[in-house]
């Protein structure tokens, strides 16, 4: 009895004072200049908690990112595969049950997910600015906002997604490109397209596009959450929606509960159009040899929807100073570029082309992305922002209550 | 010190990590799904979650689609798993053994069920292509679309396979100290094969009947891995409605998320009590061996 009183007694003393002790080394960290906090992250260990359904990806990453962290800064990458509303329990959590040395360092986290951890104060910052990378190549109108919630710096820019749908060249000719033609298409076809359930991330960005192409466009939602707006368009997209189901894949009784299923359908031919929000996803699966040679994707001239994905550190990382140096190492251009070649993983630097060096300019534009992707010159033009993420999750909820449950 | 106080010391290793985890668990559900200790300020009153889940009709749905896959899964698990056992406990003892393979399915993980129902059952599927080859059905779409009938047939499927095993299991247990003289006894007065399992077999064996039930219910209720690869989309399974909320959605909607994990833990406790109750009157009524 003694002895476990004397244990407990013994484990608060032992953790009562690194709290204080964290929170000092945070704000000295502001003020460190990065060549010093390189210098300070050399020989520890960067713990790095990401998406890790997509083997080729983790490959790079076990591969290239780790290789180079360890010949250029001496730091030892630990990836851990987690889903991010996984990652973002666990630091809340965490923060309740006040832990102060977590073992997270840099998260993979975009959108809703970003806008969860920072409203609950589960993110350090601002740091983005002080890295070296993001100051000489990013563009900082392209980081200021992440699905309408300002980035404040919380999040350094890792990469560059945007929505498109996949057909084989085998099967159909001429894939319909506005959503007005996919009706149609959906239509002449029956059973032959179907879209993930949202909440799923690729499901839920398909119903936005559908959102944007007919209520009249992206730009009057940017200005932020507007209830009444809302109620004014959302009716035309569960109409667009609703009219489509009975065409769909099981006659609409069903979705695929997520896109990894959608994949499959389309892989087997069981559906005609797949999508995806990851360009380079159909030259990936054909490299996998799980789709055709003769896939090829396409975008709707009516919005294609983009965005920009992000790492960004816990507030109790054990390893600030190496988890800015992982940050500053994804988005130089050695490793934008590596991560652009198709066969390590395909997906779009989140650089600012003007402000390359020719000579660099030139090695992105050098990369062959493969047949099936398409390049900057057909994305860039139908490219639209993200929605702000409140009317995201109207639009979820109103999919279970106006397509799902009506 | 007196013997309680220096028992419950004595077992507070495992019973203390119990308490904290699993009430502090329970509590924590609890009070998040009345907006309290919300990882954000929730700006709802207290009950405004379970208001909100009352005056949805499709929770309804969900609610009782689940309890008829956990019901109908539960029962036929326990159903195939007792007349199996019993077939098994009457072979000869070599081929006893050899009936061990029973076993497998319950070494397989859920997910690892769900998985074979799927490459088995689907229409792209090992059954419908070996019905085609055999001349069944002129093309594989003519097999019976058994995953997405509406009816949760794909995870009852699953369930059951994965818990008849389980049901034999317990059942086995009850065999093993069963008397096989008061079957030889039964038949010399010329009781039939059907009587005496029903009225002397079958009443030794519904104790563990009735335990596998409830496990494999209130789990099937409430799990989330056979749902998450075989669940239509409608109604949906309330775990998958659950993981969505509390994953997938804004941190504002936690509290309707633990709303429906208390509803269904509610549900598990009254549902074991009032079973129990009714099990116990049933067996008042039957006379005793």
């Amino acid at each position: 009895m003694k002895r476990t009183l004397v244990i407990i007694a013994l484990y608060f003393t032992m953790t009562a004072p690194t709290g204080l002790y964290a929170q000092t080394a945070d704000a000295d960290l502001a003020k460190t200049p990065f060549s010093r906090i390189e210098e300070q992250a050399r020989g520890s260990q960067v713990s790095w908690y990401m998406f890790g359904g997509w083997a080729h990806v983790n490959t790079w990453v076990d591969t290239y990112v780790a290789g180079e962290m360890k010949t250029r800064y001496d730091i030892d990458l630990v990836r851990v595969p987690m889903d991010a509303g996984v990652f973002v329990n666990k630091l809340l959590n965490e923060k309740a049950a006040g832990k102060k040395k977590g073992n997270i360092d840099l998260l993979w986290i975009n959108g809703e997910n970003f806008k969860n951890a920072r409203e609950a104060g589960l993110l350090f910052g601002p740091f983005a600015q002080k890295l070296p990378n993001v100051q000489q190549v990013v563009d900082p109108d392209s980081i200021a906002f992440d699905f309408g919630f300002p980035v404040d710096g919380y999040e350094a820019p890792y990469g560059r997604a945007q929505f498109v749908f996949e057909y084989d060249t085998a099967q159909i000719a001429e894939p319909p490109t506005t959503m007005a033609a996919l009706k149609q298409w959906i239509h002449a076809n029956p059973g032959r397209f179907t879209y993930p359930q949202p909440p799923d991330f690729t499901g839920s960005a398909f119903i936005r596009q559908v959102f944007y192409a007919v209520t009249g466009g992206h730009a009057q939602y940017l200005a932020g959450w507007d209830p009444d707006l809302f109620a004014r368009k959302a009716p035309l997209l569960w109409q667009w929606l609703n009219d489509v189901e009975p065409y769909l894949w099981q006659k609409g009784r069903t979705y695929p509960q997520d896109s990894a299923f959608l994949d499959t359908l389309f892989s087997r031919g069981e559906v005609g159009l797949g999508m995806s929000y990851h360009p380079p996803h159909a030259q990936n699966k054909i490299i996998e040899g799980t789709y055709p040679e003769t896939v090829r994707t396409f975008v709707m001239q009516d919005g294609s929807i983009y965005n920009i994905h992000f790492t960004a550190i816990p507030f109790n990382s054990p390893n600030k100073s190496g988890a800015m140096v992982l940050a500053n190492f994804l988005i130089s251009v050695d490793a934008q570029l590596s991560k652009y070649r198709p066969e390590n993983w395909g997906d779009f630097p989140a650089l600012d082309p003007k402000r390359l060096s020719p000579q660099d300019k030139r090695r992105f534009q050098a990369v062959d992305l493969g047949p099936a992707t398409l390049g900057p010159e057909q994305l860039n033009p139908v490219a639209v922002p993200e929605i702000p993420a409140d009317y995201l999750e109207a639009i979820e909820q109103g999919w279970r209550d106006h397509v799902l449950n009506e | 010190m007196s013997s309680t106080s220096s028992l419950i010391l004595k077992l507070s290793p495992l019973a203390l990590p119990y308490l904290a985890l699993f009430c502090g668990g329970v509590f924590l559900t609890v009070c998040q799904s009345f907006g309290l200790l919300t990882p954000l300020p929730y700006p709802g009153g207290m009950v405004d979650a379970y208001l909100e889940l009352l005056t949805d009709s499709s929770f309804f749905a969900s609610f009782v689609f689940s309890l008829g896959v956990a019901a109908v899964s539960a029962a036929s698990a326990v159903t195939i798993g007792t007349l199996l056992a019993y077939r098994i406990w009457k072979l000869p003892g070599r081929l006893a053994t050899v009936a061990l393979v029973y076993k497998i399915p319950l070494v397989l993980p859920h997910i690892a069920v769900a998985f074979v129902v799927l490459v088995f059952w689907s229409q792209s599927g090992i059954l419908a292509s070996a019905a085609h080859q055999l001349g069944l059905i002129r093309s594989m779409t003519e097999f019976p679309n058994v995953l997405y009938s509406g009816w949760g047939i794909g995870m009852i499927l699953a369930y059951t396979l994965k818990g008849t095993p389980f049901a034999m299991l317990l059942v086995m247990a009850m065999l093993v100290r069963f008397d096989a003289r008061q079957i030889q006894t039964a038949d010399m007065l010329g009781a039939s094969g059907l009587r005496i399992f029903f009225s002397v077999v079958l009443p030794r064996l519904a104790p563990a009947m009735h335990t596998g039930f409830i496990i494999l219910f209130l789990y099937s209720f409430g799990a989330f891995d056979i749902p998450y690869i075989l669940s239509e989309s409608r109604p949906g399974m309330l775990s998958i409605q659950v993981y969505n909320l509390y994953f997938k959605h804004d941190l504002a909607r936690r509290p309707e998320a633990m709303a429906i994990l208390t509803i269904m833990f509610g549900f598990a406790v009254l549902f074991i009590v009032a079973y129990s109750k009714v099990v116990r009157r049933l067996e008042d009524g039957v006379r005793k061996l």
